[in-house]
Parts: C-alpha cells; structure tokens; sequence
C-alpha cells in the first residue's frame, strides 16, 4: 500500500487562547514496503504526524491518500485495520485475563472463523516471540512482554503498513535491540513500517528513508545519509563522528549505520 | 549479602536501606525480589540497572509503600515506608516512567503546586517554591498552559517540577527521560546533577550513559541484586553488561571496536579526537 499526506496541516484547539499548529503544510509518502523513520525533537509533531495516518485525527487542511484514494474514502474500521497504529506506552491498554485473548480482541471483531483468529494470534505472538506467553495473565509480565503482546494485538490485525510510536521507549537495551530485528523481518515480509522515535541511533540501524521534523513543518526527507550529513548537530552519533573526521580525511564517506561506521574508522586507522 | 552495603560515603545513618528484603507478587512463581540488600548514604547518587522484569519497579515501589516486603527489612530515613508511607513520601519523592500519569490539573503550574496543596503550606511560600521548581525544569512561560497541550517530554519535566516543589531528601527517578528527546534529556539530566549532592538519588534507567559519574550502579536481574559496582569497573566488564541485557551506548561500542578504551570515550568529539591522535601516531611509527 502507497500511503501518501499531501500538504496536511493540523491545529489543536483552534479558534481557543490555547491553539497550537502542531502540523504545517507536511507532504509525505510511505512507500509499499519501507522503513520510514520519523524524527524530530520534542513537540515536532512526530505523534500528530502519524496519527493522520490513519485518521485518528483528521487533518485541519490538506488530504490523505491510501493507494490515491481519499482516506476519508474507506470505512474508517478498515482504513485502521490496514493502517495498523502502536502508540506510546500500548501495554496501559491490555485488559483480558491472558495473552492470547488479549492479541484475540481485535481481530474477532472482523467476523473471522475462530480457527483464522487462533492462527493469527499464534502467528503474532511467534514473530514477536512470545509464544510462551500466551496463557499468561498481562498484569503478571515485565515491561518488554507487555509491549511485545500489545504488538502482537496490532500485528493480528494483518496491517498493511505498521506505525510504531516510540515503541521501545522504557524497554531494556537488549530487548530494544530484538525490536529492531522485528522491525525489518516485518519488512521482509512485505509490510511498511513508520517508526517514530527520537532515538537516532536506532533510526539510524533500520530505516530506509528519514522524514525530520521541526517546528510542525519537514525540516529534511530522504536517504538517512542525505538527511543526517546535512545537519549533523541533529543525527546519530555514528554521523556525529564521521563529520568531525571529514576535515582531515575527507575521504571518510557517508556511513550511517554502527557497522559501516565501525568499518570505516578501523580502515582510517589502519586496524 | 547479610548487610547494606558500606556505600562511598562512610559515616552516619543511611537516608534509604534494604536489609535481605523479598517480594513475590500474587500468582507469580518466581520472586520479583530476593534477598536484595544496600543502602544509601545522604548525598549519594546510585544507578539502577538491569532487564525489564528484572525487579527495578519492584524495588522502588517498596520505597514508598506501594508494596510491602514478604520478608526483610526496608528503611528510608529510618522509618518503615509499608507502615508510615504519608511520613515515608514527605521524604523521598518519585519520578514514575509515563508523566501521563501522574498530570492532573489544568494548568502546569497547578500541577506542579498539587503536591505542596495536599502538604498544607502557606500561599506565598507555595507561589516561591513553585516559581523555583519549574524554573529548575526551565518551563518558565509554561505556567498557563494546559498540561494536554504538552509534548511527552515537556508533560515528564512538569511532573518532575512538582516532586521538587515538595523539596524532598531523597529523589527516585524511575526511567526519568525515556520519553525525552536529546536535547530534553541532557537539560534534565544538568538540573538532576545540579542537585548533587544535597538531594539522595536513586536513578533506574536503561542508559547507561546517564550514568557514569554515578557513585555506585546496582544490577538487579531475576530479582537478585547481581553487583555493586563503580561505573568505571561496570562499563568495562563486556560480560557482566551481556549477561544483564545491557547495550554500552554508540559512541563507547565504536572505542571498544576500535581497540580504545570505552569508559573515558562518551561524547563523538572525544572519540573523533582519539582517533585522529591514534592516526598521527601511527602514521609516524
């Protein structure tokens, strides 16, 4: 699916004392199988961004296309099952008695045969390896299960393109770790997935594309090399390093990710 | 462990200890905590690592009463927090992980007074302390917005105002700047290490960078607590962080590779420079 914002503009509260322009004339597209990060510091819009996604809130301006279609289009239980959104902190919304009627919840609301609806939640729980948690009650796991079954339950829903905000906020670093390899096996199998995150460290690992944001508008968008080496005060550490280098060695290149960066450094020290 | 640790700060009482304290949660097989002692000297700032599920929410619930321990003794300025929890929390005031929580007023600058409403205490001194707290936060021209309105990060920094109006002793920062930008981040981090060392700190967190001028870094895993260590020996010890599920940050992990030392490489110029001065010297050579 081709998702695509044109000139999209929100304000919160308008016509109030306290009326923000949190979005201001953005265009972007989310293209059929990408990783899109979304980056930008606190109170750029990264959240409203992506929650016009799947019009959760609906632009004061401008449109959203699925495949050019308007959004506005589609049957907004559709247009949300296939624009799949996990917010930040997903797990305060877990309810049911164990895990797997957790994941179960929303897919049985599609009037699915209840053998599909058991594969699909067996199917989630595996790719986000939690298996074993299934029979488990919510409130009795750690933070990182809670997340990981709060995916699952979006996952189930088969979402043609995935919106992670800030997913690993508060998570350890090894399980953070694991949810980048999710992210791009997510990929592998075909779906899109817009990953909102102030990290850009972790940006910097999986996305295909970067958007930047500032101030409500696109400050850069395109490869993360192009959009990181153009402002290096605001990019990953590994750019960071590499920048400072490049007056004396120019011919560092452009790397990004931690492991070209660490390749390129032993090469320049001659390790 | 039989005793609170000696902590580095020799002499008098501690401001928070755990002697042998267990905790199991209802239903639950394993222990959240087992015989987990240490303690904390007034004035110290001790990091709290470890794997989600691996008891740090446990432990800092049990600071304020939330929970109590099934056996084991827990003190904060000598008193029983399961029993005294209104005296415990005058005391020892709690940043929680997600501000959306704890946000309750409408305006910022009522939420960071609500505290100081329920002490009781005088309209005046209560209009200076607030007029401080968000100052310390730099929120200053915040006071009339709406809490709402706010980004995650700037909603956490209001929340921190309100637990220091209070002017607690002892501050509990349970993953203080996971919903942080950088740059929110290292402005939160300055005013905590600004409080150094009047207030006594404990500071759970993932990042380990938040860290290292810490005293002490506790290790809990599988509700043990697994090490008591200076910063410098922790972040050196490749196995002990593997084994707890801990990721040195980008900067330290590209000196490790490089064969530099990580522990005194935190910031990209410092590593840049290492790097440049290795070349020079090698090229001589």
């Amino acid at each position: 699916m081709e998702l695509e914002l044109k000139d999209v503009s929100h304000i919160y509260a308008p016509g109030t004392p306290f009326e923000v322009e949190a979005l201001r004339g953005v265009s972007l597209v989310v293209e059929p199988g990408e990783v899109l990060g979304i980056v930008g510091g606190t109170g750029s819009g990264k959240s409203t961004l992506v929650k016009q996604m799947n019009l959760l809130l609906t632009p004061t301006s401008g449109e959203v296309l699925v495949d050019g279609l308007d959004a506005r289009s589609l049957k907004k239980s559709e247009l949300r099952r296939r624009v799949g959104l996990v917010f930040q902190f997903p797990e305060s919304a877990l309810f049911a008695s164990t895990v797997e009627e957790d994941v179960a919840f929303a897919p049985r609301q599609l009037a699915l045969h209840e053998e599909e609806v058991r594969e699909r939640v067996r199917e989630s729980l595996r790719v986000l390896g939690a298996e074993e948690l299934a029979t488990r009650s919510p409130f009795a796991l750690s933070g990182g299960e809670r997340r990981r079954t709060a995916i699952a339950g979006v996952l189930a829903m088969k979402p043609e393109v995935l919106i992670l905000d800030e997913p690993r906020a508060g998570l350890d670093p090894a399980t953070r770790q694991e949810l980048l390899a999710l992210i791009l096996g997510l990929r592998e199998a075909g779906i899109s997935v817009v990953l909102v995150s102030h990290d850009l460290d972790e940006v910097a690992e999986v996305a295909d594309r970067v958007c930047a944001l500032h101030e409500g508008r696109v400050r850069a968008v395109g490869t993360p090399a192009e959009v990181f080496y153009r402002d290096p005060a605001h990019a990953p550490a590994t750019v960071r390093v590499a920048s400072l280098l490049k007056g004396s060695r120019p011919g560092i290149g452009a790397p990004v990710r931690f492991k070209e960066t660490l390749e390129t450094l032993r090469a320049l020290r001659g390790v | 462990m039989e005793n609170p640790g000696e902590g580095t700060r020799p002499g008098g009482s501690f401001a928070v200890s755990c002697e042998n304290v267990s905790f199991s949660y209802p239903g639950s097989e394993r222990p959240a905590l087992s015989g987990v002692s240490f303690g904390l000297r007034p004035g110290e700032y001790v990091g709290v690592v470890g794997p989600n599920g691996g008891g740090k929410s446990t432990l800092v619930r049990l600071l304020n009463g939330l929970l109590r321990p099934d056996s084991g003794r827990v003190r904060v300025v000598g008193r029983d927090p399961a029993a005294d929890p209104f005296e415990v929390r005058e005391h020892l005031g709690i940043l929680f992980q997600n501000p959306d929580n704890g946000l309750v007023a409408p305006f910022v600058e009522d939420d960071v007074a609500f505290g100081l409403e329920n002490l009781g205490v005088a309209r005046q001194e209560m209009r200076d302390k607030v007029a401080r707290a968000i100052r310390a936060v730099g929120l200053e021209g915040y006071e009339r917005r709406e809490p709402d309105t706010l980004s995650g990060g700037e909603k956490q920094r209001v929340a921190l105002a309100g637990i220091l109006a209070t002017e607690p002793e002892i501050l509990v920062l349970d993953e203080p700047t996971s919903m942080l930008d950088t740059a929110g981040r290292r402005e939160v981090l300055r005013y905590l290490k600004a409080l150094r060392p009047e207030k006594t700190v404990l500071h759970v967190t993932h990042h380990l960078e938040e860290l290292t001028d810490a005293d002490r870094i506790l290790v809990l895993n599988g509700g043990d607590l697994i090490a008591d260590e200076t910063p410098e020996r922790f972040l050196s010890d490749a196995d002990l962080l593997r084994e707890n599920r801990l990721v040195l940050p980008v900067v330290p992990r590209l000196a490790l590779g490089l064969g530099l030392p990580p522990t005194r490489l935190n910031t990209p110029e410092e590593l840049a420079e290492a790097i440049l001065a290795g070349a020079e010297s090698g090229t001589r050579t």
